[in-house]
C-alpha cells in the first residue's frame, strides 16, 4: 500500500510538472500554442470545466442528503464525499486559469464585476461552493481531528486535542448539529453552481447548441450522474472496497443510474423537437452533431447505457461498480466535449441566399487570427468550419490539472482522518 | 450627444476589399487579424458568382462590427472592458481585458479577434510567410498605422498600435479619427462610395437623410440587438451606377 501510494503520488507529481511546464509555455508564447483561434473560441479547458463542476456536485448532495432525506447509509463516506466536492470546485476554477489570455488581471472580476454577465455570478457560486464544502468537511471531521490529529509531513501530527470521551460524544453531537444546519445551504449550492454553469452557455443567443432552457436541468442530471460515480470510485481510492459499504454504494449506483436515465431523456427530448423542424439554427446545430461528430455522440451515449446496465446489473460488485463509474465518467466527459463543437462551428452569422427553387444559409467565414500558408501556398485566413482538436499543450496543461486534483485528494486522504469510515 | 451609425449602400461596394486592407493599415492590426470583411454572398470564394448559370448572383457584403445598441458582447463582458460609449461605440479596454473571450462567444456576428500571441510575432511570422527572409522592421517599435495610444475622455486605453497579447480587439469605428472629428478610415477609403458615417440623432447627417423613407435592413435583426450599422439592400442594376441620391449628396 505504502509503496503503491509513493508510485501513484509520484506519477501524479510528474504529470502536474508536464502541465505546470506547458502551462508556463503558453503564457510565454500566448494561447497561439492552443488549437483555439478566433471562429473557434473555446475548447477543451471549457469543456473541462463545466465537467468539473458536475462531478463537484456529487460530493455535497451525497452529505447534504445524510440530513435532509435521512439517507444513514451514506454516512460513511461523507467525509470523503464533501473533499471530492471541494476538491473539483476548486478543479473548476483552477481550469479556467489557463484559458484566460490575461490571468494576472483577474482580479478586475473583483474591482470591475459587470452582473449582467453570468460568469461573475458563476465565479460567486463556485467560490460559496468550495467554501462550504470546505467547512463542510471540517465540520464532519472535527471530533475525528481532535481525537486522532492531522499528521503532517515532516511535521508530524498536529491539533490532536487531550479530550475526555465524554467531551469527544459532546463535541460530535455539537458537529453533527452544525452539519444539519449546514445541509439545506449545501444542497442548493449544489444545484445552483450547475444551474449558473448551464445559464453561461444557455443564455447565448447566438449560440443555437446551447441557447434555451434545457440545459440546466442536463446539467444537473449529468452531475447527479458522474458525482456519486466520482464518490464511489473516491471512496474506494479512500477505504478500498469494504462489505460494510455494499449498501452505500448501491445507493449510490442506484442514484447515478437513474440520474443518467433522466439525462439522456432530457437530451433526446430536445433533439426531437429540434428535428422536427427540419429547419433553422436548431435543427442545424443537431445536424451537425450527427453529421461532423457522430463518434462523440456515439460515445457519450453508450458509455451512459454501459455504465446505467452495469449499476443495476451489478450494483453490489467491486469490479461492476469500478467499471460503471468509469464508463459513466467518459460518457459524461464526452457529452461535455460536444458541448463545444457544435456552437462554434454553427457560425452564427449566416445570410439566406434566395433562389427561385430553395433557400440556403451561407455562413459568413471569420478570421482566424494567425498568419496562415505562405506566399506560394496559401490557405484561406477566413474560415467557416474549424477543424477543432486540443493542441498537445492544451491535453498538458489539463492532464497536468487532473494530475494536481489527484495530488491535493491523496494528500488530503492521506493526511487527515478519513480513513476509518465509522 | 450624438449617436454613431453607418449606412453601407450594397449597390455601391464593388467588393474591391479597399475598407478591409484600409482599416488593417490604419489600426494596426496584425497579420491574420481583420476588423472588416467583405465577402462575395453564398460564395466558398470571393469575387465568384453564386448560384448556376443562368440563375446567378453576385452581391458582395461588407460586415464591420455592427456596434450594436443592444450588444450582447457589453452584456456577456464579465468585466465591464467592453462597454458601449455615450456616443453609441461600443469599445474594448485594452487594459482592463481579461481574455476570456466570452464576447467572442456572445458576438453573432463574428467580428471581434483575440490577440493569440504578441503582435510582434505574428508581424515576423506575416514576413516569412510572404517570403521574406528578413523582418522588415527592423525596429522592434515600429507599426503602421495609426502611431499614437487613443483613450477615452475617462482614461481608458481603446487603441494603441503595439497590440498585447491574450486581450480582444475589434472594429471601433476608428474612435482615434472620429473623436477628433473626422470619419471612420473605411468610409474614407471605400472607392465606391458606398459608405456614410455619422449622427443618428442629428436630422440634418447625411446618414439620417439617407436613413429617412429608404427601406434599408440589419444584419440579424430577429436576434434584437439593434445594429447602428445598416444596409441599402442590393437592387437589379441597370445602366451605370444604378441608385441615385438625388442633389443634396
Ligand atoms: S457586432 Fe459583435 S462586437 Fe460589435 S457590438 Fe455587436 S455584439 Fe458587440
Ligand atoms: S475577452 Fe475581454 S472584452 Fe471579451 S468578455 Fe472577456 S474581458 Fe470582456
Amino acid at each position: 500500500m505504502e509503496k503503491n501510494y509513493k508510485k501513484i503520488m509520484m506519477i501524479l507529481g510528474a504529470v502536474a510538472l508536464i502541465g505546470a511546464l506547458a502551462w508556463g509555455y503558453q503564457l510565454y508564447r500566448g494561447l497561439i500554442v492552443t488549437n483555439m483561434r478566433n471562429p473557434f473560441s473555446w475548447g477543451l479547458y471549457v469543456a473541462m470545466w463545466a465537467f468539473f463542476v458536475g462531478t463537484a456536485a456529487g460530493g455535497l448532495v451525497v452529505s447534504s442528503a445524510i440530513y435532509l432525506f435521512k439517507a444513514k447509509q451514506l454516512k460513511p463516506i461523507a467525509k470523503v464525499a464533501s473533499l471530492t466536492a471541494f476538491i473539483f470546485s476548486m478543479g473548476a476554477m483552477i481550469i479556467l486559469l489557463p484559458d484566460i489570455g490575461r490571468p494576472e488581471r483577474l482580479y478586475h472580476m473583483i474591482l470591475h464585476p459587470n452582473f449582467s454577465s453570468m460568469l461573475p455570478w458563476d465565479f460567486i457560486v463556485l467560490s460559496a461552493y468550495s467554501l462550504v464544502s470546505a467547512v463542510y468537511s471540517y465540520v464532519l471531521m472535527r471530533t475525528d481531528i481532535m481525537e486522532k490529529g492531522v499528521k503532517l509531513p515532516f511535521i508530524g501530527l498536529v491539533m490532536k486535542k487531550d479530550v475526555s470521551g465524554e467531551q469527544l460524544a459532546a463535541i460530535r453531537e455539537q458537529s453533527e448539529k452544525y452539519a444539519k444546519c449546514l445541509a439545506p445551504v449545501a444542497l442548493p449550492l449544489a444545484i445552483l453552481i450547475h444551474t449558473v454553469t448551464a445559464w453561461v452557455l444557455a443564455t447565448q443567443l447566438s449560440r443555437p447548441w446551447w441557447y434555451g432552457g434545457v440545459l440546466a436541468p442536463t446539467f444537473i442530471a449529468a452531475a447527479l450522474a458522474t458525482g456519486p460515480a466520482i464518490v464511489i470510485l473516491a471512496s474506494m481510492v479512500a477505504f478500498g472496497y469494504k462489505e460494510k459499504l455494499k449498501d452505500t454504494y448501491a445507493l449510490l449506483a442506484k442514484v447515478s443510474a437513474i440520474a443518467s436515465i433522466i439525462m439522456l431523456f432530457i437530451y433526446y427530448n430536445d433533439f426531437m423537437v429540434r428535428y422536427w423542424w427540419r429547419t433553422g439554427k436548431e435543427f442545424e446545430a443537431l445536424k451537425m452533431v450527427f453529421t461532423h461528430y457522430p463518434l462523440l455522440h456515439i460515445t457519450e451515449v453508450v458509455f451512459i447505457l454501459l455504465a446505467v446496465y452495469l449499476f443495476f446489473k451489478y450494483p453490489r460488485e467491486k469490479k461492476g461498480l469500478i467499471q460503471g463509474s468509469l464508463s459513466i465518467t467518459i460518457g459524461v466527459f464526452a457529452h461535455r466535449f460536444l458541448l463545444i463543437p457544435p456552437a462554434y462551428n454553427l457560425i452564427p452569422l449566416r445570410v439566406p441566399v434566395i433562389t427561385h427553387r430553395e433557400t440556403v444559409e451561407w455562413a459568413y467565414p471569420i478570421a482566424v487570427g494567425e498568419v496562415r500558408g505562405s506566399l506560394l501556398n496559401p490557405e484561406p485566413v477566413f474560415s467557416s468550419f474549424w477543424k477543432y482538436t486540443p493542441s498537445l499543450a492544451e491535453v498538458a496543461i489539463t492532464a497536468g490539472v487532473v494530475a494536481v486534483i489527484g495530488l491535493i485528494f491523496m494528500c488530503l486522504i492521506n493526511v487527515l482522518p478519513v480513513k476509518e469510515a465509522e | 450627444m450624438p449617436k454613431f451609425g453607418m449606412v453601407i449602400d450594397l449597390n455601391r461596394c464593388i467588393g474591391c476589399r479597399s475598407c478591409a486592407v484600409v482599416c488593417k493599415i490604419h489600426n494596426s492590426l496584425p497579420p491574420g487579424t481583420w476588423w472588416q470583411r467583405v465577402e462575395t454572398v453564398g460564395s466558398t470564394e470571393h469575387m465568384v458568382p453564386s448560384g448556376e448559370n443562368p440563375d446567378v448572383s453576385e452581391t458582395f457584403l461588407p460586415v464591420p462590427c455592427m456596434h450594436c445598441e443592444n450588444a450582447p458582447c457589453v452584456k456577456a463582458c464579465p468585466v465591464g472592458a467592453t462597454w458601449q460609449r455615450e456616443d453609441g461605440i461600443v469599445l474594448v479596454d485594452y487594459e482592463r481585458c481579461i481574455g476570456c473571450r466570452y464576447c467572442m462567444t456572445a458576438c453573432p456576428y463574428g467580428v471581434r479577434q483575440f490577440n493569440w500571441q504578441d503582435s510582434r510575432a505574428s508581424f515576423k511570422e506575416g514576413f516569412k510567410a510572404a517570403g521574406f527572409e528578413e523582418d522588415w522592421f527592423k525596429d522592434k517599435e515600429y507599426r503602421y498605422g495609426y502611431p499614437f495610444d487613443h483613450k477615452t475622455g475617462d482614461g481608458r486605453i481603446v487603441y494603441t498600435p503595439k497590440r498585447p497579447k491574450g486581450v480582444v480587439e475589434k472594429c471601433t469605428f476608428c474612435v482615434q479619427y472620429v473623436d477628433k472629428g473626422l470619419l471612420p478610415a473605411c468610409v474614407r477609403g471605400c472607392s465606391g462610395n458606398a459608405r456614410t458615417f455619422g449622427d443618428l440623432n442629428d436630422p440634418d447627417s447625411d446618414i439620417s437623410k439617407i436613413l429617412r423613407g429608404r427601406n434599408v435592413f440589419k444584419l440579424l435583426a430577429d436576434l434584437g440587438t439593434e445594429p447602428k450599422v445598416f444596409y441599402i439592400a442590393p437592387t437589379r442594376k441597370e445602366g451605370k451606377g444604378g441608385i441615385n441620391y438625388g442633389k443634396e449628396l
